[in-house]
């Protein structure tokens, strides 16, 4: 395999266009018939390296939404592998415009896929927004909800098609909380049942919160013997060894700090 | 399909009575209403009416029990009606969430307790037939 890479002969060139060279070269061997399979492939390889960052930009646009990161560059890079196999060098078109809206369909295509509660055919969701636009027009010329009946005529499918697309728009909806869980494993268990509470662990926070000013007021000794020991989880004699003092007084100065900090949190609460 | 309902067409569905099986029941609903010329916004009320309507009486339902269904059509009116066997006689909760749903989504619901049996029927009228003046006649 042909060492690619820093082959500019300019050499001086910056970055873009050391990539841009790179790019092309990678291109070209991808499509050469006449060297092996595997050189190909690692030349391909190359490609989506190269392009990862197209990828990772793409993505970013597309964060802060319910969908981690990396899910998204993962998506994105079928895109781009989509993307590399299908260019054509010959057209003439830089391979970022010609990658870049693959890998947003396929980020746009996870989006639409996975932001149902239950995976629903992509059929029966295309369908259920052509029922939407239709029965909003519908519901402004006839001056009411339309009928399924109806729906099926502008749209062209039967009655059937909208009921199940209806049906099916079930898993984006909510339930009653009094409706019983349609799971069906653990049936019977109501929404309210299954709600949140208010932990437990609440009350602590106020606790930590309080504690946190006294903690810093503590002398560093025994700020240092607190952590080591609540902490790193040291036993009193490693605490010992560590600072240079005797078990016994590790004890001591323990057992003091907590009983202070003990009075002291309860003339603030 | 495209065929309007016959005057009379009782259907009966008996499933358990599980919470698992109310989706059956709304599946059913809502393809009935869509036979019926009900429109969407009907249909959508109906499935929640039949989903609170079991709400109620599920629970009360004896372990193993079926719930039955039984759906009377005529043009423009669908009235259900859901039962479960119950251990004794127990009072439907007027007070409940699902209760005031229910009877703000149908023309008219009434529950009624008999000993083991916990039964809710409900009517609704498709706004279509109501819209043309023509309560209970054919679309």
């Amino acid at each position: 395999m042909p060492v690619v890479g820093d082959s500019d002969p300019t050499g001086t060139s910056g970055r873009p266009d050391g990539a841009r060279e790179r790019n092309a070269l990678l291109f070209a061997q991808f499509h050469d018939r006449s060297i092996s399979q595997g050189s190909r492939l690692a030349a391909r390889d190359g490609l989506v390296a190269l392009h990862l960052p197209l990828v990772e930009h793409c993505a970013r646009r597309f964060r802060n939404r319910g969908e981690p990161f990396e899910d998204l560059v993962q998506v994105g890079t079928i895109g781009l592998i989509k993307s590399i196999d299908r260019f054509e060098v010959d057209r003439g078109v830089e391979f970022s415009t010609y990658a870049t809206p693959t890998i947003i369909g396929e980020i746009k295509r996870h989006f639409r896929d996975k932001g149902w509660a239950i995976r629903v055919p992509r059929r029966l969701q295309e369908l259920r927004m052509q029922i939407g636009t239709a029965a909003a027009e519908l519901t402004q010329t006839l001056g009411r909800s339309p009928t399924p009946r109806e729906l099926a005529e502008v749209i062209g499918c039967s009655v059937e098609d909208i009921v199940e697309a209806i049906e099916s728009s079930n898993a984006y909806s909510t339930l009653s909380l009094d409706a019983a869980d349609d799971g069906g494993d653990n049936g019977g268990a109501s929404m309210l049942e299954i709600m949140g509470f208010d932990d437990e662990e609440l009350e602590q926070i106020e606790i930590r919160e309080s504690i946190k000013p006294l903690l810093e007021a503590l002398p560093s000794r025994e700020k240092r013997i607190l952590l080591l020991r609540f902490f790193k989880n040291k036993t009193q004699s490693e605490i010992a060894a560590e600072i240079g003092v005797s078990q016994m007084h590790v004890s001591r100065l323990l057992s003091r700090t907590l009983d202070q900090l003990r009075t002291s949190l309860q003339e603030t609460v | 399909m495209d065929k309007p309902a016959p005057e009379k067409a009782d259907i009966s569905l008996r499933v358990p009575a599980d919470g698992a099986y109310v989706s059956v029941l709304r599946t059913m609903t809502a393809g009935l209403a869509a036979r019926l010329d009900f429109t969407v916004d009907d249909i959508e009320d109906l499935r929640i009416a039949v989903g609170e309507a079991c709400a109620m009486i599920l629970p009360e339902a004896v372990a193993g029990g079926d719930l039955e269904a039984e759906f009377r059509q005529t043009p423009g009116t669908l009235t259900i009606s859901v039962r479960v066997p119950t251990s004794g006689r127990t009072e439907p909760d007027y007070e409940s969430f699902a209760w005031q749903v229910l009877s703000t989504l149908s023309a008219q619901a009434t529950a009624s307790a008999e000993d083991h049996l916990l039964q809710i029927t409900f009517t609704t009228d498709s706004s279509l037939a109501l819209s043309r003046g023509l309560p209970g006649a054919g679309a």
